[in-house]
């Protein structure tokens, strides 16, 4: 029944997707003429994915806002010059993912990244944002959820900057593998080998843990 | 397919990403092979250990990084698209040599385009491929998925392809094309998160419908923040007796102390007056013989007894 109604009801949403995919469309060309609402509107579709991609990857709140700014800021300056020749996200995420890239590199997160991570109310614990944590109620659960994040972290940190990013942007953005090859300006194949090698180092190091 | 192969595609196949005849071996090869199946229980537990540690945007960077935004392009020139033929001549370096070659290939083009255009049928293209009808059915829409290919019809082609679109849906979760869809990817979503979410959401929805979903939450969800998520909204409900049921049974059989200490605290609330049945004093007398539960969840059992000033022979 419940099947049914969720049937029903998406089979609504394949034309409301439509006219949504026509709508983004109208929005970039009203845009491009130099309407700053529909600009606006544009950003809003997709500037928390983006921070959270951001955030995510460089683990720091300053860093997370200059790609968000740089980003947005390229978007809008190149903005008259997107042709439709590839989807906007396509475009959007490849300029994200450079500029995530360039900052992993540039910084070296792996040696850098330590348990504390810089917010503007000063450094705080990266444990602290764990979910499922109920750290006052059961200290040996708190413990194992700490043993499994902190291996977690360790293995993300080991991964090379392109496996990081393929893996956020498949595992987390639930991004396609054609998107993610189509936005780092490589091949579905080599994303999806990319890929593999991000999850065949993850399943080493956590799949007897967890 | 061996085990090595399917172990290496077992990622992969979660994400959704093998093609239509890969998928068919590893499932048939999972079907067979409990070391496999093994093994991918394994990933989708690392999978899942994963979205544990995902941390969502604190909303007011969010808030900040839009302030900026809007500040920096208040200061900036706006973009206006210039006329079409401006940006055309843009394009062609006239200081370089190569200018005419740009101009005669251009030429070219559009005598090679207009020929063909010519000589397409007027009814479509040749061999009766129907343009329009495709694009306005979206199969050539480069999300589609090709599942199937069979011979029709003597020497014609039947194609199956699998469309995804989306959508969205803006509401309150009072609306009903909300409340379906949440309290739908409560069980079907596979992402942990979403679920969560959905959950979440729901938590401030009353109706049978939203007890019956939390309920399934509690007690099926694979996911233990799901679980606890699904609690608190149950702890509304918590005077019902498929509820109080429900919650007896985690608190018994739930493998996560987390979600039991919640079920404690929602059975028997902290301060709160409660009316000790023979069914939840048999269920705290199991728990705190039970060899399997932790230190404080046998203590919350206890202490919940001695509040109530249980018999002695009950414990």
């Amino acid at each position: 029944m419940l099947v049914d109604t969720r049937a029903e009801v998406i089979g609504n949403l394949a034309v409301q997707g439509t006219t949504e995919r026509s709508t983004e469309v109208d929005l970039i060309r009203a845009a491009q003429r130099g309407d700053s609402q529909a600009f606006e509107q544009l950003v809003r579709s997709y500037d928390h994915n983006v921070l959270r991609m951001a955030f995510n990857l460089l683990h720091s709140e300053e860093d997370a806002r200059d790609v968000y700014q740089e980003a947005f800021l390229r978007v809008y300056r190149n903005l008259p010059k997107f042709r439709f020749d590839c989807a906007f996200s396509t475009w959007l995420y490849r300029i994200v993912a450079n500029l995530c890239l360039d900052q992993i590199r540039k910084r070296k997160v792996r040696k850098e990244e330590a348990v504390a991570v810089q917010t503007a109310s000063g450094e705080v614990d990266r444990l602290q944002f764990v979910a499922e944590q109920r750290a006052d109620v059961d200290p040996q659960r708190q413990f194992m959820s700490a043993e499994v994040n902190s291996r977690i972290r360790k293995i993300l940190d080991q991964l090379t900057p392109r496996e990081r990013v393929v893996f956020e942007m498949r595992h987390f953005q639930g991004m396609r593998l054609r998107s993610i090859g189509a936005a780092l300006g490589v091949t579905e194949e080599a994303a999806k080998n990319c890929l593999f090698r991000a999850t065949q180092k993850m399943r080493a190091a956590l799949g007897d843990f967890v | 397919m061996n085990c090595h192969a399917a172990q290496a595609n077992l990622s992969p196949y979660l994400y959704g990403e093998l093609d239509f005849a890969s998928e068919e071996n590893i499932e048939e090869h999972l079907t067979g092979c409990a070391f496999c199946q093994r093994a991918l229980e394994s990933e989708k537990a690392w999978h899942t250990a994963l979205n544990g540690e995902r941390r969502d945007v604190p909303l007011d960077l969010l808030a900040r990084c839009r302030q900026d935004l809007r500040s920096t392009l208040a200061s900036e020139v706006k973009p206006a698209m210039s006329a079409w033929w401006k940006r055309w001549l843009d394009g062609i370096d006239f200081s370089s040599r190569r200018w005419s070659w740009q101009i005669a290939m251009a030429s070219f083009l559009l005598f090679v385009g207009f020929t063909a255009a010519r000589l397409v049928d007027r009814n479509g293209w040749p061999g009766g491929l129907d343009r329009g009808g495709l694009v306005t059915m979206g199969v050539l829409n480069p999300t589609a998925r090709i599942r199937d290919i069979q011979p029709y019809d003597g020497g014609n082609v039947r194609i199956t392809v699998e469309q995804v679109r989306q959508g969205e849906v803006t509401g309150s979760a009072a609306d009903e094309n909300v409340r379906r869809l949440l309290l739908a990817a409560t069980r079907e979503s596979a992402d942990p998160g979403i679920r969560v979410y959905s959950v979440e959401m729901l938590n401030s929805q009353g109706g049978d419908d939203v007890r019956d979903a939390l309920l399934n939450s509690v007690l099926h969800d694979p996911n233990a923040a799901v679980r606890l998520k699904a609690i608190e909204g149950l702890q509304r409900f918590a005077a019902d007796s498929n509820s109080r049921s429900a919650l007896r049974y985690v608190l018994e059989h739930d493998d996560n102390p987390g979600v039991r200490s919640q079920a404690i605290e929602i059975l028997a609330p902290r301060g709160g007056g409660l009316a000790l049945t023979p069914e939840l004093a048999g269920t705290l007398e199991d728990v705190i013989r039970s060899a399997g539960s932790d230190d404080y969840v046998r203590t919350r059992c206890l202490q919940v007894l001695r509040e109530i000033n249980a018999p002695v022979d009950v414990y």
